[in-house]
């Protein structure tokens, strides 16, 4: 097996607030291996993506990483002085948002915008970096490469910055493209728009991709692993095949069952009971165990980590030995 | 046959947006000649992307909007017209809930006094008779006295829309117009509302408009859904028979691009529609799908398709209505993840 | 949330606010100076007593004299009083007037709006000071007449505030959910959108009552306001202004008063509007 390309081992990233220390990721472990789909899917609240800027080393005050490794290519990310972070940064491991508009600057053209990081990483002349921009405008499919350079990001479609947002982000041609719910402000035709255009610069460019969202379906779509988070921890990992047919945590189970599909019309569905505990004082033991009904009484008081229950399956829960 | 209990006639509604003085003005249309009817008892669905006009519709239907032209009728009585003092003992017979519960319940108010106002404006003025109802409503959508004296901001996102269903029912309407009422909320807690949604149909027999975007959901809810593309409607038919036997090539577009959350058995060809949704400021002449169209003619450029019936209770507004076969799309799609 | 448990958070939430928190303080310790004026200082503030006139501030007068032998602190006390006074009756007028045109304003926009905010230009582009000397020149000097003056040329304050919030209201759910059931619109503007504007105009009058205070101590200063011998901080500035050589403690302390009580509601406002509305941060 070979080695993956990213390896997160351990990560805590918790935030000092005034109504205490919301413990956002509590110990996540997962990898992601070379050319693949990795999604990270979980509620609001559940850490997925707090997770993926503590990766990117994007956390800020109040919030701090507190423990853990993030080994890409063989580096601890964690420990990097921040100028060598900053080459890892755009160049190597890039990521896009859910609200384009947020991330665009309004005052610079487009053609700047997806020139900045070449500029910045290769020190490119910029005719050079705006030639380049223009490919990689008609490269995410957006009509009249030229003209589009050089118009603001206010006069596009949501859908439209989002594609450039994807031009920016692969400009230096990285590794590793981390997608923090890139479609959901967008309608579903321009969903899939996006999700065909990012598989397939996937797969050209043989890049990895982690998928940060709360919609199964697309990792049902898009993904080829992904791990499910709870309450800032992971709770089952595996191939996206097998979560869907055999999935094995309760949670899992539980929000598998909520996804009206494949039922009679207007029946009830099972739900999940309870509510979304808070991450600032999380319950002991297995934090699903409120809500679980499979609950025994170790739950209450142990933890479980994550074991290996199948060739590419894990799971962390007392009910396959969580020891 | 049956009156309908909703119905809309020609609804039409052109928002002004000024260029200037001296520019002439332009029209958004958001809604365009939209006759529907909501029967007794049925989900209707509406579905529609962003610019579609499905939440304008909705809006319309309660009076919250007034349209530009055309008639509604509730209970064969035609109220778009009608003033509001006319209008107001009827409005009890319809209730709406919207997208963002946090955002429909006033900050400022408790629970109680938000559910009090619906009951006081119409009629009820004992305050026994008001604490009793509330209570009642409360306990119906899953809530408990304790919850009366809080404010909104206190409340989970779920707990709020259950207020915002129980201020929508607390008159015992008839019609519930629901525009994305799950849309903000996480998975396991749509869930819930869902069956709150369906239970409450049952016990007080009411009839659903359904605004969404999310097919997924709108299969599971719905016994007859319309189609909304830039302000007109394109097809309207029984659920499954929409899923089943699609016509319009917009609707095959937009079933076969909802990801679907069950494992494939197989490779999937969807029918991905190209380009943006254009503005609905000055809508593209002839079929307004003509542009991304991957069937049009010229006769689509040019004219403007009228809804026909092509089979029981199935209407599809499209000049290649019979020539073409897109149902292929979202049948295959389907079956493929139903077999998982 | 109820009136005064809201009142109790925001205070526990002001004493993370240092600064804001010792403006709060300054501000009590001048309104209890102001309530107390009778028993702080019982000499009274229209006292003459030529014989001792301009004395430097002693142990028995503690600001001094000023040169009619009236005694300073005494002024300066009850002066006090005529500043909050006086800055709580403009910013009471200035909302009545502004808050509810703000509020129908954003509310119909629209002609009503543009109508509304024509009106609210021009008021806002006037000078207080020349309105004042209008009013002046028409009904006589007087303190209650510079009230009327400021107070008719600041409301705009509170108009504006008030049309912008109400205008991002007006498409939120609950307003249109309050219309989906029947509420009327004044029913709607009074119950549901005026009480969300409660923390803006709080913090907005934290503003406009020191800006009220120093423009009527201006007017009094030029001779408009307070006439004699009522102890506004200004006629006693302009007492101090012609003995400023010999006598530095007449012109200095009402000065300094002045600037203690402005800064201490600016400094109180910067936090009450971080708690209360962030979104007003200039």
């Amino acid at each position: 097996m070979s080695t993956p390309l990213l390896a997160v081992q351990g990560l805590r990233t918790y935030f000092s607030m005034s109504e205490g220390v919301v413990k956002a990721v509590d110990g996540v472990d997962f990898n992601v291996d070379e050319n693949e789909t990795f999604c990270v899917v979980g509620e609001t609240g559940c850490g997925k993506s707090v997770t993926a800027l503590s990766i990117m080393r994007l956390i800020f005050h109040p919030g701090k990483i507190v423990e853990g490794k993030v080994i890409y290519k063989g580096t601890d990310l964690l420990k990097l002085p921040e100028n060598e972070m900053r080459n890892i940064r755009g160049k190597e491991i890039a990521m896009i948002f859910q609200n384009p508009m947020r991330s665009l600057n309004p005052v610079f053209t487009i053609g700047d915008q997806i020139s900045e990081a070449p500029i910045a990483h290769f020190h490119s002349p910029r005719k050079e970096a705006w030639k380049s921009a223009i490919e990689l405008i008609s490269k995410v499919r957006m009509p009249d490469p030229e003209i589009r350079a050089k118009s603001y990001p206010h006069v596009l479609s949501g859908g439209m910055r989002q594609r450039v947002m994807i031009a920016m982000m692969i400009s230096c041609e990285p590794s590793l493209l981390i997608a923090d719910e890139p479609t959901t402000s967008v309608d579903v035709t321009i969903q899939a728009q996006i999700m065909d255009l990012l598989l397939d610069i996937k797969k050209k460019r043989k890049m990895s991709m982690m998928l940060i969202t709360h919609n199964f379906g697309l990792v049902a779509e898009m993904g080829d692993r992904a791990a499910v988070m709870y309450c800032g921890k992971v709770a089952e990992i595996g191939s996206v095949k097998e979560i869907f047919r055999e999935p094995l945590h309760p949670y899992t189970r539980g929000l598998l069952k909520c996804l009206p599909v494949g039922f009679e019309r207007k029946k009830e569905l099972e739900v999940i009971p309870g509510t979304l505990v808070s991450p600032v004082n999380p319950p002991q033991g297995c934090r699903f165990s409120p809500r679980c009904n499979l609950v025994m009484g170790k739950c209450k008081l142990e933890e479980p980590i994550l074991t290996r229950q199948g060739r590419d399956h894990l799971v962390a829960c007392h009910l396959y030995g969580g020891k | 046959m049956e009156e309908a209990l909703l119905r809309t006639h020609r609804l039409t509604k052109h928002f002004p947006v000024k260029k200037g003085t001296i520019a002439k003005t332009s029209y958004v249309h958001a809604v365009d000649d939209v006759s529907l009817h909501v029967n007794k008892g049925e989900t209707l669905a509406i579905v529609g992307e962003s610019g579609s006009g499905k939440s304008t519709l909705g809006l319309m239907c309660l009076k919250l909007i007034r349209p530009t032209s055309g008639e509604i009728y509730l209970n064969a009585i035609e109220i778009s017209k009608m003033a509001e003092r006319n209008f107001k003992k009827l409005r009890r017979r319809m209730g709406i809930v919207f997208q963002d519960p946090s955002a429909s319940l006033n900050p400022r108010m408790t629970i109680k006094q938000t559910l009090t106002r619906p009951l006081a404006l119409h009629g009820m003025k004992n305050q026994d008779e008001i604490d009793s109802r509330i209570t009642e409503m409360l306990e119906r959508v899953g809530l408990g006295r304790e919850h009366s004296e809080r404010y909104p901001h206190e409340l989970s996102g779920g707990q709020q829309q259950r207020v915002a269903i129980a201020r929508a029912i607390i008159l015992n309407p008839e019609l519930v117009i629901l525009d994305e009422p799950t849309s903000s909320l996480d998975v396991s807690v749509q869930a819930q509302i869902l069956n709150l949604l369906f239970r409450l149909q049952k016990e007080f027999h009411l009839t659903y408009l359904f605004i969404s975007h999310d097919l997924v959901m709108v299969r599971h809810v719905s016994d007859r859904i319309a189609v909304m593309y830039l302000g007109q409607i394109v097809e309207v038919a029984d659920t499954d028979e929409l899923f089943d036997n699609t016509i319009h090539p917009y609707t095959a577009a937009l079933l076969s691009a909802v990801p679907i959350p069950r494992p494939r058995t197989g490779e999937v060809d969807r029918l991905i529609v190209s380009g943006e949704p254009p503005s609905p400021i000055d809508p593209p002449k002839g079929c307004r799908f003509h542009p991304r169209c991957m069937f049009a003619v010229e006769r689509c450029r040019t004219e403007e398709p009228e809804l026909r019936v092509t089979a029981d209770n199935h209407i599809v507004a499209c000049h290649r209505a019979g020539e073409i076969d897109v149902s292929g799309y979202t049948k295959e799609l389907w079956k493929v993840i139903e077999a998982a | 949330m109820s009136t005064l448990s809201a009142l109790g958070a925001t205070l526990l939430r002001l004493l993370h606010y240092r600064t804001s928190f010792v403006g709060l303080l300054v501000i009590l310790g001048i309104a209890v100076l102001a309530v107390g004026a009778p028993i702080v200082a019982p000499r009274g503030y229209a006292v003459t007593d030529p014989a001792n006139k301009l004395l430097p501030p002693s142990v028995e007068y503690l600001f001094g004299t000023d040169a009619l032998g009236r005694d300073l602190f005494s002024r300066i006390v009850y002066g006090a009083r005529i500043a909050l006074w006086v800055g709580l009756l403009v910013t009471f007028i200035e909302a009545a007037v502004g808050v509810p045109l703000g509020v129908i304003a954003g509310y119909y926009g629209g002609t009503v709006d543009k109508v509304i905010t024509a009106v609210t230009d021009i008021v806002w582009a006037f000078p207080p000071v020349v309105l004042a000397l209008g009013v002046v020149t028409v009904m006589g000097a007087g303190l209650t007449q510079v009230v009327v003056a400021i107070a008719l040329t600041s409301w705009p304050y509170f108009t504006r505030i008030c049309r912008a919030k109400v205008a991002s209201f007006a498409d939120r759910g609950f307003v249109l959910a309050a219309r989906s059931i029947g509420e009327s619109d004044s029913d709607i503007m009074a119950r549901y959108l005026l009480p969300n504007l409660i923390p803006s105009i709080i913090v907005v009058s934290t503003l406009t009552l020191p800006a009220a205070i120093l423009s009527t101590t201006a007017l009094s200063f030029l001779g408009f306001g307070a006439q004699p011998p009522t102890p506004d901080w200004g006629a006693i500035l302009a007492d101090g202004a012609s003995d400023l050589s010999i006598a530095p403690w007449i012109g200095t302390f009402p000065g300094v008063f002045l600037v203690i009580t402005a800064l201490g509601f600016n400094l109180l406002g910067d936090g009450l509007r971080d708690i209360l509305d962030p979104k007003l941060r200039i």
